[in-house]
């Protein structure tokens, strides 16, 4: 518990598909794109009920489950499970989950499945949280796969033009 | 008009369709009011109500064609309009309220019996030259045969075995050379997997598309086609988006399609408003499937584009009015898609997810008509269907239709229940579908993902979640308050749903 307060100067989103969205606290109503910061506004009023308001678009959102560190939020219709974790407990899952790798790297995972249309990064070169890394094409569609976290390309799996399974690895960044 | 006061029966969106019209044209109706949905919205819309709620029948009143005649009687209505679903198709229905002198909005019992019969109605669209997908009657001794079959309905066909089910014996022949090889194939698979070797052939309709065809019929036996629609959209034969007309007709298919559909509601002496569905395969062949007789639940896209109301030419033919227009007087204008909004949990394989609408609130642009039975507070229902609107946009062609309808969609506003809105915002950027080249088979075959969200909604989702794991475990984190646009609030207090465990 003392350990967990120290170092809670950062939390972690994970989501049921593995991907991870990490927060500095105190916890900012804005979240960096690249180089701009964009204010992130949780609102209500009585016609419309709960709502987000972000890049002047308002989305609803729901609370449809909470229980311990886990949330199943309905986010513009689509529902999204999340586990926030801390530092510690991120580090302590990994190393009983994972087992191999440093638990301090990312693993950029392919959501779904698809093709790799292009890779956006290079090893070495440093990257935003929000910035896209690979663009996935999947159902037709361009995804931009993003960063997770702010860091340094380690590992690029992902070659352009190649198909990918879900939950294939796509890049590593160490934070 | 000899029609005074139409019984409405029926509920939800249509009730509401129908008393719209049935207000313009100065005839008063009655709703029934049940115990399922007492505060429904559709009642708001009638002159009358009949007070259902004290029924403790285990039929749905709107099934009970005693009850509904009876109430009909006891509340002066002259007519009845059944609207889709429930007794729409029911012969038995439409004679019992002419045996008791109230109209029946809608076609004959005969034309109603004998549509729903799908030996009868086979056989009409036989003897009238309708093309359809032919099979063999009985089982198909041997290869030989096999051959004979195949050439009489045409390549390709499937060979299906008899006791079959699950794909298991089939086999599909695209040409006679290699019949003898897959017929022996099917008939060993369906004696392994069915202990029963007998095998029959059916004409196989490769990637169709589901079009139909709106029809128009007076008692003066007038009938005209009001162009057609494209519902290929559909999941387990559940249709969600439909729109008129189709690209993958021209004016000369339509026209021939056209003359074919008009020619099996004659057949029929078919009066009021009909559709007559097909299957048009990849090579442009179509083939008969039936004739629904009832207003259909997309017969909105029809009215858009050609700008009749469905509804009033329903109600005069019944009131013996001929139709005031001619085949050629039919213009069709623009392209009209609507959007099946249900209560469904698209993540879920499409589940129904019943539940009370919190919030709603639809566009209001010029290109954008909505047909909805819920408001704000009202409850979709286990008992109904999970219908909560329609949202049909016009455009000037087909590509202006999907921009305003992508515009349309990201401006509809449901809160309470999860809805087919994130698989619509899919659909409409899916290149497939954009440029028109799907089939009935686009949401088994083409789709991996059934909803769409931009790129950044689950990082702000994700945000909310850290937000709230804050607000409970660390309480020192302040919130400030923004009460200029509307008050920001603790999230522990916004959700009245947070499950109890």
């Amino acid at each position: 518990m003392a350990n967990d307060k120290l170092q809670k100067k950062k939390l972690y989103a994970l989501s049921s598909e593995n991907r991870q969205f990490s927060f500095n606290l105190p916890l900012k109503h804005s979240i960096k794109i690249g180089k701009r910061e964009y204010d992130v506004k949780l609102k209500a009023d009585e016609k419309l009920g709960t709502y987000i308001l972000w890049k002047n678009r308002k989305y609803p959102v729901e609370i449809v489950k909470s229980r311990q560190n886990k949330y199943e939020i309905l986010f513009n219709d689509i529902s999204y499970t999340f586990t926030v974790e801390t530092p510690f407990s991120l580090q302590r899952m990994k190393v009983l989950t994972a087992g191999k790798g440093k638990a301090t790297t990312e693993y950029v995972k392919a959501p779904m499945p698809g093709k790799i249309i292009d890779i956006l990064v290079r090893e070495g070169s440093t990257v935003q949280r929000g910035e896209a890394v690979v663009i996935l094409e999947a159902m037709k569609m361009q995804n931009e796969i993003l960063s997770p976290v702010n860091g340094t390309i380690v590992k690029i799996s992902a070659r352009p033009g190649t198909n990918v399974m879900k939950d294939d690895l796509l890049v590593e960044i160490k934070p | 008009m000899k029609i005074k006061r139409i019984l409405i029966a029926n509920r939800g969106e249509i009730a509401i369709r129908i008393m719209k019209t049935a207000r313009l044209m100065k005839i008063e109706t009655v709703a029934v009011k049940t115990a399922a949905e007492p505060n429904a919205m559709y009642l708001s819309y009638a002159d009358f109500i009949f007070d259902n709620t004290e029924d403790n029948s285990e039929v749905p009143v709107f099934l009970d064609i005693e009850k509904l005649i009876a109430i009909a009687l006891q509340m002066e209505a002259n007519a009845v309009h059944p609207g889709y679903g429930f007794l729409a198709e029911n012969a038995y229905f439409a004679q019992k309220c002419i045996d008791n002198k109230i109209i029946f909005i809608g076609p004959s019992p005969d034309a109603i019996y004998k549509m729903g019969n799908k030996t009868i109605a086979r056989n009409l669209a036989l003897k009238n030259k309708i093309p359809m997908a032919m099979g063999s009657q009985g089982n198909i001794a041997n290869e030989e045969e096999a051959v004979k079959m195949a050439e009489k309905i045409g390549y390709p066909v499937i060979i299906k075995a008899a006791s079959g089910g699950g794909g298991r014996g089939m086999r599909i022949v695209r040409k006679q050379d290699e019949m003898e090889k897959m017929f022996s194939i099917a008939s060993k698979e369906a004696e392994k997997s069915f202990n029963d070797p007998s095998v029959f052939i059916e004409k196989y309709i490769e990637n169709p598309k589901h079009i139909e065809f709106q029809i128009l019929g007076d008692t003066k036996g007038n009938v005209i086609h009001l162009g057609e629609r494209e519902c290929s959209i559909q999941r387990k034969h559940q249709k969600l988006l439909e729109e008129a007309p189709s690209s993958a007709l021209d004016d000369k298919l339509r026209k021939k399609m056209g003359s074919m559909a008009i020619q099996i509601a004659k057949a029929v002496n078919y009066y009021s408003a009909g559709t007559v569905e097909f299957l048009l395969d990849s090579e442009k062949n179509f083939y008969f499937m039936e004739m629904n007789t009832r207003i259909q639940v997309e017969h909105p896209v029809t009215e858009e584009i050609t700008g009749i109301d469905l509804i009033e030419q329903q109600i005069r033919i019944a009131n013996g009015e001929a139709l005031k227009f001619r085949q050629e007087d039919i213009k069709l204008t623009g392209w009209a898609i609507e959007c099946r909004i249900n209560a469904e949990d698209v993540q879920a394989g499409f589940a129904p997810d019943p539940g009370k609408i919190e919030s709603l609130s639809m566009p209001t642009d010029a290109c954008v008509r909505v047909d909805t039975g819920v408001q704000r507070g009202s409850s979709i229902v286990p008992s109904y269907d999970s219908m909560i609107a329609k949202l049909i946009v016009k455009g000037k062609d087909r590509k202006d239709a999907l921009k305003n309808t992508k515009m349309a969609l990201d401006k509809v506003w449901i809160k309470g229940t999860k809805t087919t809105l994130p698989f619509f915002r899919m659909l409409v950027r899916h290149p497939k579908f954009q440029n028109g080249n799907f089939t009935t088979a686009f949401i088994e075959k083409d789709l991996e993902k059934f909803y769409y969200n931009s790129e950044y909604e689950e990082m702000l989702a994700a945000w909310l979640a850290i937000k709230l794991f804050v607000e409970e475990n660390l309480s020192d984190d302040s919130i400030s308050v923004d009460y200029k646009n509307g008050k920001e609030l603790n999230p522990w207090l916004l959700n009245k749903r947070i499950s109890q465990f």
